[in-house]
């Protein structure tokens, strides 16, 4: 016969079985708790300045000349999500492909880094923006005008890139 | 003023006292439940309403009458209305017999402090008021045409039962030893001492342990059980309908410690106190002292409700089914048979 | 018949194919960029280099064996390139050992030595085939340290053909496709070894009305679009098998459709009628009428407009139209743009319930655009199936096209029915339409006879209708539905992309426009039941299954044939062709 041997029955001793002793001993753990200090901090007031390994909302690099992205639809390809939406077009300078839309669905975007880590271009990198307030659909979508980000705020980040990518 | 219009304003006084006390009592409660939960989660909890937050739980009701008040299409609409109100009424009936101290003179008229003294089935009433209460619950489930609403219902029914029963016996030592079912009688039959936590702990453990189950609080908290049931009995309910629910659960928890105090503690009884103060008999002072004892050994009991809910975790069915049918009741049927023998040893032997 | 093996499968073929050929034929595929089943061989990739070897055979003749009594091959001294090399009885063929790998990786080398690898920009990357093979047969490392050479890029060959020399691997598929197919010899290769760029001749340009098609041979991104050039990334779009309504030739296309928009088309191989090509002026044009001026819900006239309306409501105005003229006022115009199952319910409509004989349609003839590759003058894809099905005006007393102006001005005929086709374009008609008392018009677009319609019925286009058209051979081919519309989804379910597939309402790239527009025969349907004629039609393939038990030459047809054959003879569906190995360039390309 099949017989199945560790049952709650056998696993317990019998204090366990009693209940009292081992309720007895987690209030003891709670109660000790209770005299410790928050490790919450009071969030609008205190900010927390996030190092570069924080993945926030995803941003594009924007350069002196220009965005560095070259619209390759990579990014939008490789998101699980389909946060992103991307529509190239033509240009005269050297890199021939530029998006003239861009869009990232922060409703979508579950923070995954995946965008970060397939663009070739280094384009699209996590930021340390984490406070993330829409009051419609429509403002959650992000265009090029909020997703482009001088490289000079994101240096933190393109160095945690290079060194552990 | 004709006696019986001095009466009935005194009775009022009661009852308007005796119903915000309560309310507030249970907003405070709320307060507190989040105020320990944080701290028992190195939070810090509700600190922007008030100062230390303390009127966050007046928001919250605020904000709760504010909200819509959905009912289901397919709902049992009448039922649904009058489930909530159950609830909280026969929670709130129970006072009418709780008292909090002993009778006192103003003016040559005695006061008593309860709504309804002398009652001499006090006790029954409690545990049949608070068995009406399972209809609340269950009607809830069922009214609200919800799966999880039903499920929750069924259990809370299920529960109730099963615990009222061993509730019931657990106190039976107690009525053997106070021989009344007087409240007020209890209380003075543990006087000087006598408190029944020391003479039956046995019952006073069951006791305790069906309480948890009687208010649906952790561990025993299965008809609401979040994770399983959404919101068990009360998934469908929204706005103030849901917060009478709230209400009731704080207020049975209320109840539930004041018996406690008033058939294991003691009640207003402390040795040595009253004799130190010296004050003459009858006057309001020493029912205030007394409601002051009273209060003071409630507050430990409630913190005590609030404690187990952020430490235990919530029972299997069958557990719950197994503690109190298997356990519980054997234990207090038990505690009766010898409770039984010890006194009639002790009255055989003239110690009694 | 040469008997060869292939990789140990041992295949029968025919006597003067090659490798590749016989090896295609029978679902092996070997690399190759140079190659291409409809162009001729020219052999200068080396991709496609095999091994090849004969059983050697003991001084007795018999074959010798090894230990395990397999045969003992000969192998050649050097590979051969198996797209030149013919089949020869015996012969034991293996492409995927480690000679053949050794070579394939070493071709990638050196292809990719000065090759950009810019991807990303590049818009072949997806359906390139230097991708799909650095990524099959290759190390994916270069050894080459040198700068890269940098040639011309943007450079414009023809009208609607763009050339990046660095990205050119010098195939010269282009080449041979403008001498032998399109027969416009204008390109050639310039300057030598790894210099060697594409150039037109001087004071040419390559604009023969096929250049469009060396876009889609050039297996990497030197020749791309002019037209599509970043419209989107390949793996967006949903392809969808179709049929070009350009002409009578029913040249087989995929629609390229993202965000419910028409893109792009391309050619789809059907060795009986277009083969691998399709005329440019098609994929530039074909597309365009679908995504824009669209009638996007029924309209009727109130006053001097024309408002929209539900279409409860537009029907049963123009059946209540209709029911205030003897059967002999009015005349129904069927199309040959529409499919056979809307001119199949269309005739059945005008002699079963309306009960008239004045049955037509309007045929657009441009002589100037046939030519004798696949263009031809009939502008419409479906002249030959409207006849069939029964819009004819051969009846005694009927009124055709020709006679119609004559008699509208005579008041013998006060009401029109049209559907789809812009009649008031036809000069002869323009005025003529102002003297009738009803004119009901199914139309896709806003044309100048929708201005003088009074009830207008929005129609689908070839690329929102499932149904028919019949080819200037009278060849059925079936279209299915590519765009959406909002009585109907498209059909290909988990064929579509990504984005198609799992796109949510309110997703931004999932909103493009579904317009409220029906099929013609769905629409004939709602009218001709109005007026009694209590008919249960649920989708076309029952039309269809109606048509092909009632009209002679399509027995025997269903759309699963249809498909499977790519298409049926009319009378013919008992003798199929055989549908021939599909040559499919890249085949790690989204369907
Ligand atoms: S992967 Fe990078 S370069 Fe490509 S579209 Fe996304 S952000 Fe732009
Ligand atoms: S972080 Fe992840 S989910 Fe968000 S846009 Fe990038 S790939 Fe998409
Ligand atoms: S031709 Fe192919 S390999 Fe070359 S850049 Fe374009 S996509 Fe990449
Ligand atoms: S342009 Fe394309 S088709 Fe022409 S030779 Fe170069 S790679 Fe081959
Ligand atoms: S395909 Fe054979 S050499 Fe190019």
């Amino acid at each position: 016969m099949n017989v199945n041997h560790n049952t709650e029955k056998d696993r317990l001793n019998f204090w366990e079985k009693l209940y009292l002793p081992e309720i007895a001993r987690g209030l003891g753990l709670t109660l000790r708790q209770m005299f410790k200090k928050p490790m919450t901090r009071q969030y609008p007031e205190e900010r927390w300045e996030p190092t570069g390994s924080y993945r926030g909302r995803p941003v594009l690099v924007l350069e002196e000349d220009g965005e560095r992205c070259v619209a390759c639809s990579l990014c939008s390809r490789v998101c699980p999500a389909l946060a992103i939406e991307v529509q190239a077009a033509e240009t005269t300078k050297e890199k021939e492909r530029y998006p003239v839309k861009f869009e990232i669905n922060m409703l979508r975007c579950i923070y995954c880094g995946f965008c970060e880590e397939v663009c070739p271009e280094e384009a699209i990198v996590m930021s340390k923006d984490y406070e993330l307030i829409f009051t419609n659909q429509e403002d959650a979508i992000l265009g090029k005008d909020k997703l482009l980000i001088p490289i000079a705020q994101l240096q933190d980040r393109l160095e945690f890139l290079r060194r552990f990518k | 003023m004709s006696p019986l219009l001095t009466d009935i304003l005194i009775l009022l006084a009661k009852v308007f006292l005796i119903v915000n006390g309560l309310l507030m009592a249970a907003a405070y409660l709320v307060y507190f439940e989040r105020k320990i939960s944080a701290w028992a989660h190195n939070r810090i909890g509700p600190n922007r309403v008030g100062p230390l937050g303390l009127f966050q739980s007046f928001a919250d009701v605020f904000k709760l009458y504010l909200k819509e008040d959905i009912i289901p299409t397919l709902a049992d609409k009448k039922l649904h209305f009058i489930a909530p109100i159950i609830s909280i009424g026969v929670a709130m009936a129970v006072y009418a017999v709780i008292p909090f101290g002993d009778s006192f003179m103003v003016g040559g008229k005695e006061v008593f402090m309860s709504v309804a003294p002398g009652v001499n089935i006090g006790l029954l009433f409690v545990f049949a008021m608070s068995s009406v209460g399972v209809y609340g619950i269950t009607l809830a489930g069922w009214s609200s045409n919800n799966k999880y609403s039903l499920l929750g219902g069924l259990r809370s029914a299920a529960q109730m039962i099963s615990y009222e029963l061993s509730m019931g016996l657990s106190i039976i030592g107690v009525l053997m030893i106070a021989g009344s079912l007087d409240l007020t009688q209890i209380v003075h039959a543990q006087a000087g001492g006598k408190w029944n936590i020391f003479l039956q702990p046995l019952a006073f453990i069951i006791f305790l342990v069906a309480s948890f189950a009687e208010t649906n609080r952790t561990p025993f908290d299965l008809p609401e059980a979040e994770p399983e049931l959404v919101g068990g009995y009360h998934t469908e309910y929204s706005g103030m309908k849901f917060g009478l629910f709230f209400l009731a659960e704080y207020a049975n928890m209320v109840t539930a410690s004041a018996m406690m105090v008033l058939l294991f503690l003691g009640g207003w009884e402390m040795p040595g106190l009253y004799e130190a103060l010296a004050l003459p008999a009858g006057s309001p002072l020493v029912a205030l002292v007394q409601f002051g004892v009273f209060a003071a050994k409630l507050v430990p009991i409630l913190f005590f409700f609030i404690w187990v809910r952020w430490s235990l975790p919530r029972f299997r069915y069958d557990q719950l089914m197994n503690l109190g049918w298997k356990v519980m009741l054997p234990l207090a049927l038990a505690n009766i048979v010898i409770t039984g023998i010890v006194m009639t040893l002790l009255k055989h032997y003239g110690i009694m | 018949m040469p008997q060869i093996t292939i990789d140990g499968q041992r295949i029968e073929t025919s006597a003067g194919k090659t490798i590749i050929e016989a090896a295609l034929d029978n679902g092996i595929d070997i690399p190759h960029f140079c190659w291409h089943p409809g162009l001729s061989v020219s052999g200068n990739c080396r991709m496609c280099l095999v091994n090849t070897g004969f059983p050697r055979k003991s001084a007795d003749g018999s074959l010798e064996r090894d230990e395990n009594g397999g045969n003992v091959i000969n192998w050649g001294p050097k590979l051969a390139i198996a797209c030149a090399t013919p089949v020869a009885d015996g012969m034991v063929i293996d492409t995927q050992g480690q000679r053949t790998e050794h070579a394939q990786n070493a071709i990638m080398e050196f292809l990719l030595i000065n090759h950009p690898l810019d991807c990303p920009i590049c818009d072949e990357a997806g359906e390139c085939k230097l991708q799909e093979y650095a990524f099959l047969h290759s190390k994916g490392q270069s050894r080459y340290n040198e700068k890269k050479n940098h040639k011309d890029k943007r450079v414009e060959l023809g009208p609607n053909v763009m050339f990046d020399g660095e990205r050119c691997i010098s195939c010269s598929r282009c080449i041979r496709f403008a001498d032998e197919v399109a027969k416009q010899p204008v390109l050639t290769f310039v300057q030598r070894g790894d210099h060697v760029t594409i150039e037109t001749f001087p004071g040419t340009t390559f604009d023969s009305p096929y250049s469009m098609n060396v876009n889609d041979i050039c297996p990497v991104g030197a020749l791309t679009s002019m037209d599509f050039r970043f419209a989107s990334r390949v793996w967006e779009m949903s392809f969808t098998d179709s049929i070009c309504p350009g002409c009578s030739r029913g040249c087989n296309i995929k629609v390229g459709v993202r965000n419910n928009e028409i893109l792009r088309l391309e050619p789809r191989t059907n060795m009986h009628v277009n083969e691998y090509w399709m005329c440019d002026n098609a994929r530039l044009t074909q597309y365009k009428f679908v995504n824009e001026n669209r009638i996007s819900s029924p309209m009727i006239r109130k006053g001097n407009t024309l408002v929209s309306a539900s279409w409860q409501e537009a029907t049963s105005q123009a059946a209540d139209l209709l029911k205030k003229f003897k059967p002999s006022e009015i005349m129904v115009v069927g199309s040959a743009r529409a499919t056979n199952e809307d001119n199949y319910l269309l005739a059945k409509f005008a002699h079963n319930t309306i009960k008239t004989n004045n049955i037509d349609f309007l045929r657009h003839i441009d002589n100037s655009f046939s030519d004798n590759s696949l263009r031809t003058n009939d502008r419409t894809p479906n002249a030959h199936g409207a006849v069939e099905v029964g819009v004819k005006h051969e009846q005694p007393s009927g009124v055709s096209m020709s006679n119609l102006a004559e008699r509208i001005k005579q008041r013998s005929i006060k009401a029109l029915y049209v559907m789809d086709g812009d009649i008031a374009a036809n000069s002869s008609l323009t005025d003529a339409l102002d003297d009738l008392d009803c004119l009901i018009v199914h139309a896709t677009n806003h044309n100048s006879t929708t201005e003088r319609a009074h009830v207008v019925l929005a129609s689908t286009t070839y690329a929102e209708l499932e149904g028919t058209f019949t080819n200037l051979n009278k060849r059925v081919q079936y279209v299915q539905p590519a765009v959406a519309t909002q009585d109907h989804e498209r059909i290909e379910g988990m064929q579509m992309s990504r984005w198609d597939k799992f796109g949510a309402p309110n997703d931004r790239w999932a909103r493009g426009e579904r317009r409220n527009c029906r099929q013609n025969w769905e629409i004939v349907q709602d009218i001709a039941n109005m007026l009694g004629a209590g008919w249960h039609y649920t989708n076309s393939e029952n039309v269809f299954k109606d048509i092909s038990n009632h009209v002679s030459a399509f027995s025997g047809m269903s759309y699963d044939l249809l498909q499977e054959f790519q298409g049926l003879t009319l009378g013919k569906a008992g003798s199929p062709e055989p549908k021939g190995v599909v040559y499919q360039s890249n085949y790690m390309k989204p369907n």
